[in-house]
């Protein structure tokens, strides 16, 4: 744990760049610093490892004041990653991943092993080993600054905007590597960013910092989206603030039917029979392994035959117990019938999630929104960015999804979602 | 070219103290022990101030005017005060001319080096010496070697005013020659300075090819 003791960092020329900040980093945890220019949030990550000293207060790694441990020392005992990856240019890859090995005194062979099996860990082809940094792309040398950092498996490490100059695909991969690294190692990170998005999707806890360096507010993201302490927090967080939201919260609880799903070889007359039992329009098919096929309206439905003989509609699926809120939303919004597929870890279906559970269960976390919103106002959800978010679970099958032209008809507003939607715009640099 | 024929086909020329290859000992002599002591003074200083910032703009204003000293006037002014006693009177100049490009190119080659670099060396748990030797010097490197190439050429160009205060060296056949009308020996003897010169790039060249990262060389750039 990295603990924050009222901590200031004043220049000689009076300029304060961090003032009387306290918090705690807990341990196996991301801990994001996010914040527009000058609020100091680099100067934090670096008073950790002493590249600069602060001024009054203490900073504790777990429990010792890092003022007691002579820099370099404190150094290699944590990983160090920044913007432009630093990396020593006169050296081979494996060679820059090992340095703090060596510094550590260890045998060569043992740390060039070490680095090898890192590169892999980063994801970097072994190739990669015997080049040199220029000869590797910005998004690679960044994957070999993560590897030289965990090189010497120190248990903190500190990232100050290590994806920022990398171009947005790279950024969302080497983004995504690093919570799969994290899911794996479980080292306390801090992570410096101006980007609010990078801050959400990365953070267990994200820490907004406001110019002169004040904590504006310490929160988990779901808890940040849904209640920003102020009208900087609410400002910097910038828009769509209810749906990204929804991706910290699990769609678990979303009730499910069972009812919906018929096997792909169930004779239509029979299937019409049963819909009419159920009340709904769509039926959603599934073939004999209890895959989604596609949906089929009750109305179409044939004398005699059985299903598969018809044309199924588009689509939307969501893993059940993984995915989140969004993705089961989005699901919806990727099929005419408005309903979306809950499937298991294996693409199975295991019921439905209909417009009428989904908005249960909308209404809910409006309502855990609680007494913080300010205004009302009602947010419609078609319009908005659904469609293209990476973590949905959306269309298990290929080419199942696209094109389905119709699906954003239905409009379903959020009763009481939160209001006053930060119109200002992304308030980063 | 008759008069390259003269002089080098003269087989008087190749014996002897007054000989090519007893003047060419003589001028390797100056050239090498000037360079020498300016790398001991020049090299030292430059790390020094590249890598700590301190009393960068004095040292480097003071090399720059000492560009402006004029070698031969120098070197008359020692011999006037020390006489000829010893080769000093020809190292001295000599070491004024090659300390400038020497101290200059290593401050800027070491101060030039991308901070982000530095950074993420002292950020790893790099001591400040480690950092100089191990980061900022290999990748500085380029630039150090050049100064140290032109003060070589420099020097070894430069050599031949010794023969003014009736020292040896190269220049000897370039002065006695022009003094007596032999003109065969003037040329010849500036086509061996100039050759000299040559040997030295080549020298270094292949030096920088041992010495420097192939993934410093390859960027033209310094970071």
């Amino acid at each position: 744990m990295i603990t924050f003791n009222g901590v200031t960092k004043r220049y000689a020329d009076g300029t304060v760049a961090v003032d009387n900040l306290s918090l705690e980093v807990p341990t196996g945890e991301i801990t994001v610093f996010v914040g527009p220019s000058g609020c100091g949030k680099t100067t934090s990550l670096r008073m950790i490892n002493r590249m600069i000293d602060a001024t009054e207060g203490q900073i504790l790694l777990d429990g010792v004041d890092v003022k007691t441990i002579d820099p370099p020392t404190l150094r290699r005992g944590i990983g160090y990653v920044i913007q432009q990856a630093g990396l020593f240019p006169h050296r081979k890859i494996v060679d820059n991943v090992a340095t703090v090995p060596l510094l550590l005194g260890w045998e060569k062979k043992k740390a060039r092993d070490r680095a090898m099996e890192l590169l892999e860990r980063v994801g970097l082809d072994l190739k990669m080993a015997d080049r040199y940094p220029f000869q590797l792309s910005g998004g690679q040398q960044q994957r070999v600054g993560v590897a030289r950092a965990l090189a010497a498996d120190p248990p903190v490490l500190l990232m100050d905007e290590p994806f920022s100059a990398v171009d947005p695909i790279v950024r969302t991969s080497l983004q995504e590597e690093l919570l799969r690294l994290q899911a794996e190692l479980n080292k306390t990170i801090v992570f410096v960013t101006h980007d609010i998005d990078e801050a959400v999707k990365l953070g267990d806890r994200v820490a907004v910092l406001r110019v002169g360096g004040h904590l504006a507010q310490l929160d988990d993201p779901a808890t940040l989206l849904a209640r920003p302490a102020d009208d900087f927090v609410r400002e910097f967080l910038g828009r769509d603030r209810g749906i990204r939201r929804l991706s910290f919260l699990s769609a678990e609880g979303v009730r499910l039917r069972t009812d919906l799903l018929v096997p792909v070889a169930t004779e239509a007359g029979a299937a019409s029979t049963s819909a009419r039992a159920t009340g709904e329009p769509w039926l959603a098919v599934v073939d004999a392994g209890n895959r989604p096929l596609g949906w089929v309206a009750v109305k179409d439905l044939p004398e005699s035959g059985t299903l598969a003989e018809l044309e199924f509609a588009p689509y939307g699926t969501f893993v059940s117990g993984r995915d989140s809120l969004r993705g089961a939303l989005d699901a919806t919004l990727l099929s005419p019938s408005g309903n979306a597929v809950a499937v298991d870890g294996e693409g199975r279906a295991v019921g439905v999630a209909t417009r009428e559970a989904l908005d249960e269960a909308l209404a809910e976390v409006a309502g855990g929104v609680g007494g913080a919103v300010r205004g009302s106002g009602s947010v419609s959800v078609g319009g908005s960015d659904g469609s293209a978010e990476g973590k949905g679970g959306v269309g298990g099958s290929a080419g199942s999804v696209g094109g389905s032209g119709g699906p954003v008809r239905g409009t379903g507003s959020v009763a009481g979602s939160s209001g006053s939607m930060g119109d200002a715009g992304d308030a980063g640099e | 070219m008759n008069w390259l024929i003269d002089f080098f086909g003269d087989p008087v020329n190749w014996s002897g103290p007054d000989g090519i290859p007893a003047r060419l000992l003589e001028h390797l002599e100056f050239a090498g022990l000037s360079l020498l002591l300016a790398m001991l003074i020049a090299l030292p200083l430059g790390l020094l101030i590249g890598h700590t910032g301190r009393g960068a703009l004095l040292v480097v204003s003071i090399a720059n005017a000492a560009r402006a000293l004029p070698t031969l006037g120098l070197l008359v002014l020692i011999v006037l005060l020390m006489g000829v006693g010893t080769i000093l009177p020809v190292l001295i100049p000599l070491v004024a001319l090659a300390v400038p490009p020497i101290l200059v190119n290593t401050y800027e080659g070491i101060r030039g080096v991308d901070p982000d670099l530095r950074d993420a060396a002292y950020g790893m748990g790099l001591r400040g010496r480690q950092v100089l030797g191990r980061v900022l010097v290999p990748v500085a490197l380029p630039l150090i070697l050049l100064g140290l190439r032109l003060a070589a050429i420099q020097v070894v160009a430069t050599a031949t005013v010794a023969a003014y205060v009736g020292l040896g060296g190269l220049g000897r056949f370039i002065i006695d020659g022009l003094a007596t009308k032999n003109f065969p020996s003037t040329i010849g003897g500036a086509v061996l300075v100039a050759l000299l010169a040559l040997l030295v790039q080549l020298g270094f060249t292949l030096v920088q090819r041992a010495t420097v990262s192939p993934g410093v060389s390859e960027r033209q750039t310094i970071r």
